[in-house]
């Protein structure tokens, strides 16, 4: 029972930075119907733009914040320069095109940054375990957890009482109507990639302070596919409960089925998983249920 | 079926469905021949020859990915797995089964390998396109990127590389892949059975592509309901889809083996199914010889760009004008996979039908020249 609830509490801790990157994805998705192959990427770059910012000297929150509007520019720019003129193009061509993405964006953060891992020095959460009851939990699990909530928290207030975000959910509901209301649907995408790399950014950066960072973290980031597809591609509580659930199933199966294995587990459940929820509920929990023949 | 030179009549069906139909193809293709298989090796030194291995590779490798892309229409992101599972197939019977002497001494052991390689990753890949029953377009994206971690990451990582103690990695002994008599143990030698392949592999596609079964995958591409409104069976047809390309990827792995002598899953990762993608897209999708141009294109463009920078770095008076020069070639692999990332992007923004289609338009454009109209 203790290492069920220390698997539970780790997996949820880790499941909310997961939640917080997914529900970038699923906002471009929503907004502007692209489905994003380069969100790993994105989270490297987010991580290792804050990681410089760090170690110049400045202090983490305001590193944290130069992120954020990195993130903001760098999302206007890359959708800017590469998914505008790709507007009306095929699916297949778009998600090709972030795949490109995904590529140039790795190779630029090898040849700026070097594959080898870093860490934040001087670290910024202390080591010392923090211990619930019986289940110890290391404070850098829990700041992410926190900062990620606060950032869920500040994204979905965002769409719910701001204009901008009105807007957005308008253009995801549906564009032609957003369009003659007069929503700028340029914007909107901007806006949708930019949160998307400030999402990612916050949480490359949570994930780099967990185990150090390296090109490593970018698998992780691809870890938010199977947390969509579980909660539906255009639902943003979707995005939030897949994420968490990922990260709980993926260190149950680590604690309880890795023990018979010779490992590896941790990684690949959460995919197997994603199989098995498109064999039964390919439109995840609460995505819009599109029926089509196959 | 293209233009036809004036004066050229066919007057037999068997003239309608040859392959080189007029005289001049004729020539070209055995001049191609030629070209291939004397010409090229003698000529281009052992270096050139070593960067067509790849090249014939890359071939092999993309070649189910352009059928189950370009011809069926179901998108795959884990190629690599299905050459992994060719390459362990192959080295598995190669290194663990006890063959018969006289097989042995036939050479026939790696032939049977490459062809059960071939049939293995075929099913393999028919078990990870089932969902295609069920799902499409981004739905199957997602199986087929599961079917990559599964597959390498996982299954050949944990088990599969641990058959017979040998640690991550098989190694072949040299000598054991031969083909009756002949031993394959040099570049040269890769390089004439990439070639053999390579054709082998172009001719039964092509030949795919003209069939039933061709026209069958390109209605389902194009049009799922009205292929299957004139009783096309889908399901079949996407599943001998997947069989097909995934033996295509079988073979590639059992190439893959002659030319390092081992295998690791490290050579298999996500990025090599992103990679052939890439090499599709860029080539062209939908067409064989854009299979053919993308695997050139990606192989000869980053190894052309490496001698630039070489040739670059040489000289001092550059150096002083560009003094990033040596870091760039230390760093290589890594400008590679950006620029390789910016022209699939490139490509899909500005070029979209890929360099087939400017080879389509020039052959259009010398057919009717001088007179276009």
């Amino acid at each position: 029972m203790d290492l069920f609830l220390q698997l539970l509490i780790t997996g949820i801790l880790v499941g909310s930075i997961y939640a917080l990157v997914a529900l970038g994805w699923t906002l471009i998705y929503k907004c502007s119907g692209v489905l994003n192959l380069a969100m790993g990427e994105l989270t490297l770059i987010g991580a290792y733009v804050c990681l410089s910012f760090y170690q110049w000297g400045i202090p983490f929150i305001l590193a944290l914040a130069f992120t954020l509007v990195v993130g903001f520019a760098l999302g206007l720019l890359t959708e800017h320069l590469f998914l505008r003129p790709m507007v009306g193009e095929p699916v297949l061509s778009v998600i090709m095109v972030t795949v490109g993405l995904s590529f140039f964006f790795k190779g630029v953060v090898e040849l700026i940054w070097g594959t080898d891992t870093v860490v934040f020095t001087p670290t910024i959460f202390p080591i010392e375990p923090i211990f619930i009851g019986k289940v110890v939990v290391g404070q850098v699990y829990l700041w992410a957890f926190i900062a990620s909530i606060i950032l869920l928290i500040a994204f979905v207030s965002f769409f719910k009482y701001t204009k901008w975000g009105l807007s957005m959910q308008a253009t995801a509901d549906d564009e032609m109507a957003a369009l003659s209301l007069g929503v700028n649907a340029k914007i909107v995408y901007a806006l949708a990639w930019a949160i998307a790399f400030m999402a990612a950014g916050v949480g490359g950066t949570l994930l780099g302070n967990i185990n150090g960072l390296n090109i490593s973290v970018g698998y992780l980031g691809l870890l938010v596919l199977p947390a969509v597809v579980l909660g539906g591609l255009n639902s943003v509580p979707g995005a939030i409960v897949g994420g968490l659930v990922i990260g709980v199933l993926q260190n149950l199966a680590d604690g309880y089925i890795s023990p018979f294995t010779p490992g590896g587990v941790k990684d690949v459940f959460p995919f197997a998983v994603m199989v098995i929820i498109l064999l039964f509920k390919p439109y995840g929990l609460w995505g819009w249920v599109r029926i089509e023949r196959v | 079926m293209g233009f036809r030179p004036c004066g050229v009549y066919h007057q037999q069906y068997h003239q309608d469905h040859a392959w080189w139909q007029t005289r001049f193809v004729w020539g070209k293709m055995i001049f191609l021949f030629i070209v291939i298989f004397y010409l090229f090796p003698q000529f281009a030194g052992l270096y050139m020859v070593s960067v067509f291995n790849i090249v014939g590779y890359t071939i092999l490798a993309a070649m189910g990915v352009q059928l189950l892309i370009g011809y069926c229409g179901q998108v795959t992101l884990g190629h690599a797995a299905f050459i992994a599972v060719g390459a362990y197939t192959s080295s598995i019977l190669m290194l663990q089964v006890k063959w018969p002497a006289f097989l042995v001494e036939a050479g026939l052991v790696y032939p049977i390998s490459l062809i059960a390689a071939a049939i293995v990753a075929g099913l393999w890949s028919v078990l990870f396109g089932l969902p295609s029953a069920k799902v499409k377009g981004f739905y199957l994206i997602m199986t087929t990127m599961a079917a990559q971690f599964i597959t390498v990451d996982f299954i050949i990582t944990q088990y599969v590389s641990q058959v017979g103690g040998r640690g991550s990695y098989f190694s072949i002994p040299p000598g054991t892949i031969k083909i009756g008599p002949w031993v394959i143990d040099n570049d040269m030698k890769y390089y004439y059975l990439a070639a053999i392949l390579v054709i082998l592999c172009t001719f039964i596609m092509a030949n795919l592509i003209r069939s039933k079964i061709g026209r069958a995958w390109i209605a389902i591409r194009d049009n799922d309901i009205a292929a299957e409104a004139l009783g096309v069976n889908i399901v079949a047809y996407k599943l001998l889809a997947f069989f097909v390309a995934g033996a295509f990827g079988g073979i590639a792995g059992a190439y893959w083996i002659t030319n390092l002598f081992f295998v690791s899953p490290e050579h298999f990762l996500f990025p090599w199914s992103l990679w052939l993608v890439g090499v599709i897209l860029i080539g062209g999708v939908g067409s064989i010889y854009g299979t053919i141009f993308g695997a050139l294109f990606m192989t000869l463009i980053p190894e052309g760009l490496k001698a630039l920078i070489f040739i670059l770095t040489q000289s001092s008076f550059i150096l002083d004008l560009m003094p990033f020069l040596p870091l760039l070639l230390e760093k290589f692999l890594y400008v590679k996979e950006a620029a390789f990332g910016l022209a699939i992007a490139l490509f899909l923004i500005f070029e979209p039908n890929g360099f087939s289609y400017r080879w389509w338009q020039m052959k259009n454009y010398f057919n009717l020249w001088p007179f276009s109209y």
